[in-house]
């Protein structure tokens, strides 16, 4: 069923916040994304030429850096790069088999890999590049909010959650209710200003990005020989100094 | 975007037998088929027969082609399903308006049906047009041109080998040569104005919009998520060729378009009728392939820009 489903009271919205401020582009919610997805209910995630020349393979989680120049210094901004689930979800409406759906309960956009037909216009559907071709399957997949984690009631409560958030180092990654304003996530997003990733084409996506600050420390300026204090080290010190300058 | 050669294959050969079809019922609708019932039957078949190479070229290009059937349940959102829909529906309803005029002629039923069948395959086109023209992310597809640029292609396609049909099965092509002429003028003037359009558009977004920074942040890639190219970029990231585009627009003008124009001008004037349109259609096929080439190479994908690529 490809029809976007009706905003309902009380629906959920499950998204994640990723904080470019503290993201250090070190690529685990990637890899941790991608060892999950190859063993849990969505996998196996396929690779090619895993050992040769170009390695290549699905991933539900890119992260790219970028250079952000400033006056002075430039800044470099981590950001990884999933599926969105957004609410305005083309990639959903342009299947031709119902395949790829979004949940009403949750707003999470998954794909029947026992449906899908392997057309790929999803994935030309979608700006963020969040859909890759699973060309050993046939099937398109992408990341599925890791939902066989986050309702599995076997894992302790504190470990339900995506496994891109497990893995942060930095916890960077946020997750929560985004439609629930008291939420911590949507807490995070009204008190950072979240920022939606191409917002001019009015995908709606649920997942929000904190954007980086620019942090400056004022530092003091360093104490010289002369200004050091007195005492008989700082004597011999500046005798020292006074010697070498000669 | 990737062109791949069973979209090209589908979307080239739906035109001319969707167009095909639409002119027989046209013709069947006015009544200019009376005495020309053959003609009408074999283009029935033989525009059945085109569409359907067609359409088997597209299920090649499916990752699991066992379940192309799937495809024809989503018509309420999708216009892929509206497409698949359309096409199926295009068969009874042709074979039922052969069946009508070869056992009354040209009468109302046949005429009816005609409408329809017109109808059907138009309306299979423009599915398929709005497959493309829905994708907000690909500037080059997502406008006003596309579905109308489709259905001009079609018309003219068809045009052309009704012309070629009519000629071959009884001596003089009428009035369809002069039709297929101004099918062609018109499709030329289409696809310039397309192409002048494509290339005074501007990137739908730019690299500080796809990553969430204030527009005009001067920002570029750093590092790649990954060495080798992945599916994204190959299929979305596509720009092999683009730097040959100003050649391979100048051939699919000269030999999809303005050579059936000229071809289509003898064959009004009946100079060499049958050479003519046969050479006509040759050059349209051959030049609609490099223009619908064209329009996935030419065709950028804004998922590119988070690699830096242009959009």
């Amino acid at each position: 069923m490809t029809m976007l489903p009706k905003a309902t009271a009380g629906a959920r919205k499950l998204g994640l916040v990723i904080d470019l401020d503290t993201c250090v582009g070190c690529h685990a919610c990637a890899v941790s994304c991608k060892e999950w997805n190859s063993g849990g209910q969505a996998g196996p995630l396929p690779d090619y030429d895993k050992q040769g020349p170009q390695p290549d393979g699905v991933w539900f989680n890119r992260v790219h850096s970028y250079e952000v120049a400033e006056e002075g210094c430039s800044r470099t901004v981590n950001l990884p790069r999933s599926c969105l689930h957004c609410e305005d979800a083309l990639c959903v409406t342009v299947c031709p088999t119902g395949a790829s759906y979004k949940r009403a309960e949750d707003g999470i956009v998954l794909i029947d890999p026992e449906i899908c037909i392997g057309c790929k216009l999803c994935s030309w559907a979608c700006p963020y590049g969040a859909r890759e071709f699973d060309e050993e399957a046939g099937v398109m997949r992408k990341c599925t909010l890791c939902v066989d984690r986050i309702y599995d009631t076997d894992l302790p409560e504190a470990e339900r959650e995506p496994a891109c958030v497990a893995a942060c180092p930095t916890r960077a990654r946020h997750f929560g209710d985004l439609a629930d304003p008291q939420s911590k996530v949507s807490r995070l997003v009204a008190a950072r200003g979240g920022k939606n990733l191409l917002e001019e084409l009015g995908y709606r996506p649920t997942n929000k990005y904190l954007p980086s600050r620019t942090a400056v420390i004022p530092t003091q300026p360093r104490q010289t020989s002369d200004d050091a204090g007195g005492g008989v080290g700082s004597a011999l010190l500046k005798l020292l100094d006074r010697a070498l300058s000669r | 975007m990737k062109p791949a050669g069973s979209i090209l294959l589908l979307t080239t050969l739906t035109g001319f037998a969707y167009g095909l079809l639409a002119w027989i019922g046209v013709y069947a609708c006015l009544g200019l088929l009376s005495a020309a019932t053959r003609l009408a039957i074999v283009g029935v078949v033989l525009g059945l027969a085109l569409a359907s190479i067609g359409l088997a070229a597209s299920v090649m290009h499916l990752g699991r082609k066992e379940r192309a059937w799937r495809a024809f349940s989503q018509w309420r959102s999708s216009w892929l399903s509206r497409e698949g829909v359309g096409a199926v529906l295009t068969y009874p309803v042709a074979i039922l308006f052969a069946v009508a005029l070869r056992m009354d002629g040209d009468g109302i039923l046949a005429a009816m049906l005609g409408a329809m069948l017109a109808f059907a395959s138009l309306a299979t086109v423009f599915c398929t047009a709005m497959i493309y023209a829905s994708l907000k992310p690909i500037r080059q597809w997502h406008n006003s041109h596309t579905a109308p640029d489709y259905l001009i292609c079609a018309v003219f396609s068809g045009a052309l080998l009704f012309a070629l049909l009519r000629t071959a099965l009884s001596g003089t092509p009428g009035p369809t040569a002069v039709i297929a002429t101004m099918a062609a003028a018109v499709a030329l003037l289409a696809k310039q104005a397309y192409w002048r359009h494509i290339d005074a558009q501007t990137p739908l977004a730019a690299l500080a919009a796809a990553i969430g920074l204030p527009q005009g942040t001067p920002v570029q890639p750093l590092d790649a998520p990954h060495f080798t190219e992945n599916y994204v970029l190959r299929e979305m990231g596509f720009a092999i060729g683009r730097r040959h585009s100003a050649k391979l627009r100048r051939i699919a003008m000269s030999v999809g378009f303005a050579a059936p124009t000229g071809l289509g001008l003898l064959a009004s004037l009946s100079i060499a009728p049958l050479a003519a349109t046969a050479v006509a259609l040759v050059c349209a096929g051959a030049g609609l392939l490099t223009e619908r080439w064209l329009f996935f190479a030419e065709a950028t994908h804004v998922s590119a820009l988070y690699y830096g690529r242009r959009i």
